[in-house]
């Protein structure tokens, strides 16, 4: 199966969302300053979020059976208020960190170890 | 059925059953508006905030009635909010070590002062907060539940972790926290995100009598690829909840960077909380409601007719037309005595990866504890690897459904392991198979009851060995850290070698630290030997001998960590430019202390009561 042939369907969105999934894992890993860590959360999220949308969706699967119908959306929505409550708790403690040790830098959190 | 019909049946489904269902979170959030009122109209008073959580606390407590569950012979299941969250036995365990925490910690944090009184209010908005969201991971019977509650269970505790905010520690140990927490999330989202996909469902029983029938089926290696990558994901949240060894890391960090208090909260509640989520994710799936073993039934379809209706309904109106028709698809197929047979690799692989786990964590948690000379990071290590030992039984458990199906006798291949032959036991399964269309999915969400008190099984009994050793666990390291927070406010030092002749000084405070390090242990004549041996029965049971051998090997290396405090507090003599002049608040911090100890002990001679109860609520997972 040529996927650049194919119409579009769910393994197309699956394509877009395990790329996002991957960006997002590598920037949490490579990022240094904790707000590009949290970009890259943010990816991770949506990378989600585009899976169960695609699942969700009852013209993009051939079988309809398998469709996990509006759940999957409601599910994403529900990710997208999480994904913005995440954020302003985490830039909030950024910000808290920042007034103590005047750096974002994730490697400079080593204080506390052992 | 006409548009009005169907809000009318909704609204009755909602008001009647599901909203008094939930009345201890309904208190608690009542409790979090009351807090902030309290806070904007009366902001002179100080001990506010200490009276409106206590109460709070204590009106849930009281309207989740566990004493109602304490003696009903039955374990009963009910589905609520069309299948959204479950009520039974375990939960409703669960919720109760959770409030019954929630009160012990407003009253620890009133005693020891921290945070300073101004900022009170907002720490029990966050605790009440997560303790919410503690109780409906610790409910949830849909992966949309899964991820709210964790999450509602995990913000703010990130911000507690921060809550003294000008402190240096404190801020690290929640950028931490939230960062590795916010990581872990995302990665569990996704891979619950594959596993939706690939099982066509987010209901926790429908999903799992997906995945037998696709085992059963036989699924594709695309299917089976996905199904991995995605449990491995839905791991890698969980494991991070429960300070488990490849996600462990934040731990020691945040335990010292945070107040003792929080530390309490983070290793109790969050990680009882965590692990009632994984008992009832991997249960759901290796022992699906359907083959349910000791399901001597007798749900007539008269008995709460209305509801069922209703739930089917609703679901109906939620889901468009494409859901109904897979779920009627699955039930044609349903009753066959294969299914259990059909979940062998699934079984296999989740003990496998569970005692993986729990030997990593427990091995590694007990090493690491080693060099800590600060009492906080100890504890954190001891937690992480008290986390590897309450894996251990949830193995058990699931190695043990697979035992179940073969010994009961299949009458006519269509009951799946019933119980008693004499009654006619088809938990779900004919009624279920006849009727084709919506009817079926109300029958599934409708409450199923288990009749009569069943011989326990081994995997109940697995199962409830995790409920009593959360119980006690919940007393041994609250105890831990309210010594580690009494002492911090009485000599300003939280490092162990400080604690040099405290033994002249305070004895009650030694022997109660020596009855709860004695007790992490699990030496008798502590509740947490008891506790301890119920979890190693279990694993015997599952001759699942790899853990426990570790777990036994564990518990002696443990042995000498915690006996290191004991012996700084006894041994070296005192030094003598520390006096510790009797004060109230250093009084009331003993008594505390020693409050929490005594549960130690009595649960030990009297461990029948709790034990019974952790059996009835195991029961009414299977």
């Amino acid at each position: 199966m040529n996927p650049f042939t194919e119409p579009i369907g769910v393994t197309h969105y699956l394509c877009v969302g395990a790329v996002l999934m991957v960006c997002g894992m590598l920037c949490m890993f490579t990022k240094r300053n904790a707000l590009g860590v949290l970009m890259g959360i943010e990816l991770v999220l949506n990378a989600a979020n585009v899976n169960l949308v695609a699942f969700g969706s009852s013209w993009l699967r051939a079988d309809a059976a398998r469709s996990i119908a509006l759940d999957g959306q409601l599910l994403a929505m529900f990710v997208i208020v999480l994904a913005a409550a995440e954020a302003a708790v985490a830039l909030a403690i950024v910000l808290c960190y920042y007034n103590t040790q005047a750096t974002v830098d994730v490697d400079k959190a080593s204080k506390l170890k052992g | 059925m006409s548009l009005p019909d169907l809000v009318q049946n909704a609204l009755h489904d909602a008001l009647h059953r599901s909203l008094p269902a939930i009345r201890p979170e309904l208190a608690l959030c009542t409790t979090i508006v009351c807090l902030l009122l309290a806070q904007m109209i009366l902001p002179r008073w100080r001990s506010g905030p200490y009276w409106v959580t206590l109460v709070g606390a204590a009106a849930a407590l009281a309207v989740l009635e566990p004493w109602q569950w304490l003696d009903v012979p039955a374990a009963e299941r009910l589905e609520i909010f069309t299948g959204m969250l479950v009520v039974d036995g375990l939960s409703v365990f669960l919720r109760s070590l959770l409030l019954v925490f929630l009160l012990l910690f407003v009253l620890l944090v009133w005693i020891t002062a921290v945070p300073p009184r101004d900022d009170a209010g907002e720490l029990f908005v966050l605790v009440v907060g997560a303790t919410l969201g503690m109780c409906m991971m610790a409910s949830a019977n849909h992966l949309v539940m899964v991820v709210l509650g964790m999450e509602m269970a995990s913000l703010p505790c990130y911000v507690l972790a921060g809550i003294l905010r000008f402190r240096k520690p404190s801020t690290e140990a929640a950028l931490k926290f939230a960062l590795f927490g916010a990581g872990a999330a995302g990665i569990m989202l996704y891979g619950l995100s594959l596993l939706a996909g690939v099982l066509g469902s987010l209901h926790l029983p429908t999903l799992a009598t997906q995945l037998a029938l696709l085992m059963h089926s036989g699924p594709t290696a695309e299917q089976s690829l996905l199904l991995t990558l995605g449990s491995l994901m839905l791991a890698v949240g969980l494991a991070f909840k429960l300070s488990a060894v490849p996600f462990h890391f934040w731990a020691p960090d945040v335990f010292e960077g945070a107040p003792a208090e929080v530390g309490a909260l983070l290793s109790v509640a969050s990680k009882t909380a965590a692990l009632g989520l994984l008992v009832r994710l991997v249960l759901a799936v290796t022992a699906p409601a359907v083959m349910a073993p000791a399901a001597t039934a007798d749900i007539g379809p008269a008995a709460d007719s209305f509801p069922q209706q209703t739930t089917a309904d609703a679901d109906v109106a939620g889901q468009g037309s494409g859901a109904p028709a897979a779920i009627v698809n699955s039930n044609a197929a349903r009753p066959t005595a294969i299914l259990p047979d059909a979940l062998a690799p699934v079984r296999r692989f989740i003990v496998g990866l569970l005692s993986l786990l729990a030997v990593v964590t427990c091995t590694f948690g007990n090493l690491a504890a080693y060099g800590q000379s600060n009492m906080k990071r100890l504890l954190a290590y001891s937690t992480i690897a008290h986390a590897g030992y309450l894996i251990m039984p949830v193995a058990a458990a699931v190695a043990l459904t697979g035992g179940i199906a073969p010994d009961a006798p299949a009458s006519g291949g269509v009951a799946v392991g019933n119980a008693s032959p004499g009654q006619t036991a088809e938990a779900d399964g004919p009624a279920l198979g006849h009727s084709g269309d919506v009817q079926t999915i109300g029958e599934r969400l409708a409450p199923r009851r288990i009749a009569g008190a069943a011989p326990a099984s081994a995997a109940q009994m697995a199962v409830a060995s995790v409920l009593f050793y959360l119980a006690v666990y919940l007393f041994m390291n609250l105890a831990a850290f309210s010594i580690t927070a009494v002492l911090r406010n009485a000599i300003g030092s939280e490092r162990i070698d400080d604690y040099a002749g405290l033994v002249r000084r305070w004895p009650s405070l030694v022997v109660c630290t020596a009855l709860a390090m004695f007790s992490l242990v699990g030496l008798p004549p502590l509740a947490g030997f008891l506790a301890k041996f119920y979890i190693f029965s279990a694993v015997v049971k599952a001759e699942l001998w790899l853990l426990l051998a570790v777990g036994g090997l564990n518990t002696v290396l443990s042995l000498f960590y915690y006996l290191r405090v004991v012996r700084a507090m006894v041994l070296p003599p005192a030094p003598n430019d520390q006096s510790l002049p009797e004060t109230a608040a250093r009084r009331i911090g003993r008594l505390y202390c020693i409050g929490v100890t005594i549960p130690l002990v009595a649960l030990f001679f009297w461990s029948e009561t709790l034990m019974q109860w952790a059996a009835r609520a195991a029961a009414g997972t299977f």
